[in-house]
């Protein structure tokens, strides 16, 4: 029994573990996008790290969870509206400007100067 | 008149024609090979992505840089914790102009696996 409880409490940790992470992930990333420039980009980023250490050592598994879901509805609530996204990706600026030609159109080169 | 003929038949310049079927179909212009100024063919060595990789890595504040090698893990080799994992991998997003999904980034723990990933990446740049 104990065992069975172990490992149902090591799993939700990790499962919460990999919330946090994800969610400074996109904190940091959202960061970066409401402050442009580098120099304003680090301390915004030393706060956000500030704020996520102040409850490092918060143990009880339902407070970690009321804390994650606190910290979720605050990045929902400031995220930035017209975010950064890398050129290739979807919704980026190049996303799908220049795709590959379908299967079986070709450019001949010496159009006209063949061989034959 | 007859100086400046004569003058032109001392300077003028040998004419070259251009084989056009070697301009055409040359080195330079067939599709194999590389185009000037072309973004296409510009995959990076493997080589490459590791020095850059750990350049990266070395360059994090709280690493000393002379414990990096190219298969060390965040955590457990160069003491760091689950949210300096997060920064070491979106400084590796900024600096191969890539953007890897939370959960694939969210597996990226060591230098081992950014390096596999970034350059099995076909937009690593």
């Amino acid at each position: 029994m104990s065992g069975v409880s172990t490992a149902a409490y090591l799993a939700r940790r990790a499962a919460q573990k990999e919330r946090v992470r994800i969610l400074y992930r996109k904190a940091l990333k959202d960061t970066l996008n409401w402050a442009v420039h580098r120099h304003l980009f680090y301390q915004d980023a030393d706060a956000l790290r500030q704020r996520f250490e102040t409850n490092k050592h918060v143990e009880d598994l339902d407070t970690i969870d009321r804390l994650i879901a606190n910290a979720e509805a605050t990045y929902d609530k400031w995220r930035h509206p017209d975010p950064y996204v890398v050129p290739w990706a979807p919704g980026g600026s190049k996303f799908h400007r220049n795709p590959t030609p379908p299967a079986g159109i070709e450019i001949v080169y010496d159009y006209g100067r063949e061989d034959n | 008149m007859a100086v400046r003929a004569a003058l032109l038949r001392h300077v003028r310049v040998p004419l070259q024609t251009l084989n056009p079927a070697v301009t055409l179909t040359g080195p330079k212009w067939g599709p194999p090979s590389l185009r000037w100024m072309s973004s296409h063919d510009d995959h990076l060595t493997k080589n490459e992505v590791t020095d850059r990789v750990l350049s990266v890595v070395k360059c994090f504040p709280k690493v000393d840089p002379s414990t990096v090698t190219p298969d060390v893990h965040f955590q457990k080799d160069l003491g760091l914790d689950s949210l300096d994992n997060v920064e070491i991998v979106m400084a590796l997003e900024e600096e191969f102009k890539l953007e890897i999904p939370d959960k694939e980034a969210d597996k990226i723990d060591s230098t081992n696996l950014a390096i596999e990933y970034i350059s099995n990446h076909p937009m690593a740049s």
